[in-house]
């Protein structure tokens, strides 16, 4: 598609080499200026700090110093396992909200666009002591739970890794669910009446058809719930216990407890470059995987 | 019962060219008080191949998208080869379908596209790729199924539709306006190789279209639609020589709808009241109405001579446009406006320049019609 509108004839600077994708736009000089306020505000209150705290890394030996801490190691690994065990969580579930979005009528449609954007408007201080509440030993689910008599006594759902996955789960659902629904309603539903036509089932549809061609949506979904899942603070502390503890924590902890800073940049450092590096090797698996889905 | 276990069906090559009967009993199609489909009655023979030809809401699309299973209909029945399929999801009913844009799976190359059915079938890998690639060879794309479809072009890509729905031998084709994304000149290819393909494979065809010139190309016979009715069927010079109704006579190209009042019926004949144009003798079918009139085509109207016999009247040359192939003559004649169109190599064949012009039309090229509009 795109291909076609870069090859139409060029008026002017046929022997230039012009990249291909300035081509098409015609220059106007000053364009710049447009980015200069974003530009601006990026230079003072984003890039400059960010250099003032790679800077600040450097000092005092920090890596090895922070690297020898066993909690920070201990907090490195839970950030990756809460964080990929939240993200898998995440899209599963936002999958299927978003299939039911995708087939749903106008109006049971409308409902659950609220009820998914509901987290969206909720603080998660809120979100998250709500669901303290709900999972405490003498909570709701307890509650319920004993009165069918599954139980006899209150089994522990708050203060541990599970809690702070529902947590994050719970903050984290809107962002699967809006990529994959894009994705789903961006499918022809003309494909799924051909494949019926052709004798698929209903799960033939889904795995040949309809899971394939959400592929896009599902790996934007799940870059972004992971990227965001890295950063959860307040999730740990109010629903995990002590051996829930995520980088955010540690830096925390190093920056107020220890005031000592250099060691809390060098975590915030190795937090973004670890991060870094899994969304490049991500981008790079999907790539390999998925070469149908090069637009 | 013992006798009817060997059926014509389960002997191969015998059965081939028994398939693919459509019917359509009383069926209809309601969307709350809209009434899309309003009991239809259709029956597409074995290796016919029929079209459904009206404008945008005549329910052509719904009507098939019924036979394909896709809609469920409100009342009546859809057999095929017999067999009632109304409670048969559209996996069960062996059909081809070509969608409007083909539908092709683009995430699938063109022989997986193909092979999608038979795999759904559980046939073996090897097998199915074979009758796959016999399915592309078939339609000329043999050495194309490595693409995805986006790397094929209109035409290919509706190549690919077609061998994705003959692959599995289908009762029958179901073609939903097929064409109508391809070029004039594509069209008109495509058109005769899905003309080809159908009658070397004996299939039965239930066409989808509002172009009647596509109608008219490819059918055995033409059902034409309006408001979810069958207006008119026939085979297409049938319908097109013979309109029943001033609708389909516009709606199946251009003609000169001319108000009469009928004088004399006697079967296949009328005598009508032209107004002032005369009296003329015309054909008629027995249609029935308050109000009727007379249809001529344009390439019916001929410049003659006033002595010559037949049905004919003075008239006045208006404005005449080269249209390349043909020429369109516009006339006034007895108060009417009159279109003729001859042949650019026939231009001005039958014009005395010294005498008054005159226009004529033989009596079995004129049609009695009833006036709906």
């Amino acid at each position: 598609m795109s291909n076609a509108t870069l090859e139409r004839p060029r008026p002017r600077g046929r022997g230039a080499p012009v990249s291909a994708e300035a081509a098409p736009r015609r220059r106007r000089s000053g364009w710049w200026l447009l980015l200069a306020p974003i530009l601006a505000f990026d230079v003072v209150l984003f890039l400059t700090p960010l250099g003032k705290l790679v800077g600040a890394s450097f000092a005092d030996n920090a890596y090895q110093r922070v690297l020898e801490d066993p909690l920070v190691v201990r907090a490195l690994v839970n950030t990756l396992t809460i964080s990929l065990a939240s993200t898998i969580v995440t899209v599963v579930l936002g999958y299927i909200i978003a299939m039911v979005l995708w087939r749903a009528g106008n109006v049971t449609r409308v409902i659950l666009f609220a009820v998914v954007l509901l987290p969206f408007w909720t603080g998660i201080l809120v979100k998250n002591f709500a669901w303290a509440v709900l999972l405490q030993d003498n909570g709701i689910v307890n509650a319920f739970l004993q009165g069918i008599g599954l139980t006899g006594a209150p089994i522990p759902l708050l203060h541990n890794r599970f809690a702070v996955i529902v947590g994050m789960v719970h903050c984290l659902l809107p962002y699967a669910v809006f990529p994959i629904f894009s994705s789903l309603t961006s499918i022809d539903d003309r494909l799924g009446l051909a494949a019926r036509s052709l004798g698929a089932r209903e799960g033939s549809v889904f795995r040949r058809i309809t899971l394939p061609l959400s592929m896009p949506g599902i790996s934007a979904a799940g870059l972004l719930v992971f990227i965001i899942s890295t950063g959860f603070f307040i999730t740990p502390v109010v629903m995990g216990g002590p051996g829930d503890m995520m980088i955010a924590n540690q830096i925390d902890y190093y920056a107020r407890q220890l005031t000592d800073f250099s060691g809390a940049a060098a975590l915030a450092v190795i937090l973004t470059v670890m991060v870094s590096i899994l969304v490049a090797v991500y981008q790079r698996v999907l790539k390999a995987g998925g070469q149908h889905e090069d637009n | 019962m013992t006798a009817s276990v060997i059926s014509a069906e389960s002997i191969p090559g015998t059965g081939r060219a028994a398939r693919g009967a459509i019917e359509l009993r009383q069926v209809s199609k309601h969307y709350g008080d809209v009434v899309a489909v309003d009991e239809l009655d259709l029956t597409v023979q074995p290796g016919e191949f029929v079209t459904l030809l009206g404008p945008s809401g005549s329910g052509k699309t719904t009507t098939m998208m019924m036979v394909a299973g896709f809609e469920d209909h409100s009342a009546g029945t859809v057999l095929i080869d017999g067999k009632p399929v109304d409670s048969l999801p559209p996996r069960d009913r062996n059909l081809g379908v070509v969608f409007q844009n083909y539908a092709l799976f683009p995430h699938m190359s063109a022989l997986e596209n193909v092979e999608f059915a038979l795999r759904m079938r559980k046939v073996p890998r090897e097998e199915r790729r074979q009758r796959a690639e016999e399915a592309l060879d078939r339609v000329g794309l043999g050495k194309m199924g490595g693409r995805k479809p986006r790397q094929l072009s209109g035409g290919q890509q509706q190549r690919v539709a077609l061998a994705r729905a003959l692959v599995f031998n289908p009762a029958a084709l179901l073609l939903d306006e097929p064409m109508a994304a391809l070029d004039k000149r594509l069209r008109e290819q495509m058109q005769e190789e899905i003309k080809t393909l159908q009658k070397g494979l004996g299939i039965s065809v239930l066409f989808v279209t509002h172009d009647q010139d596509e109608a008219m190309a490819m059918s055995d016979r033409i059902v034409v639609m309006r408001d979810g009715k069958i207006v008119q069927s026939g085979a297409p010079e049938e319908v097109y020589n013979h309109p029943l109704t001033d609708w389909v006579a516009s709606f199946l190209g251009d003609t000169n709808l001319i108000p009469c009042t009928i004088v004399e019926r006697n079967g296949e004949e009328a005598v009508v009241d032209l107004g002032g144009l005369g009296l003329a003798k015309v054909r008629d079918r027995g249609a029935s109405g308050e109000n009727y009139a007379v249809s001529i085509r344009p390439e019916h109207l001929k410049f003659r001579t006033r002595a010559s016999a037949g049905n004919g009247c003075a008239a006045t040359l208006v404005s005449s446009t080269n249209l390349g192939a043909t020429v369109r003559h516009r006339l006034t004649a007895g108060g009417h406006e009159l279109q003729l169109r001859e042949l650019s190599s026939d231009r001005g064949a039958g014009i005395r320049p010294d005498e008054e012009l005159w226009v004529g039309w033989d009596a079995d090229k004129a049609q009695l019609l009833v006036l709906e509009s």
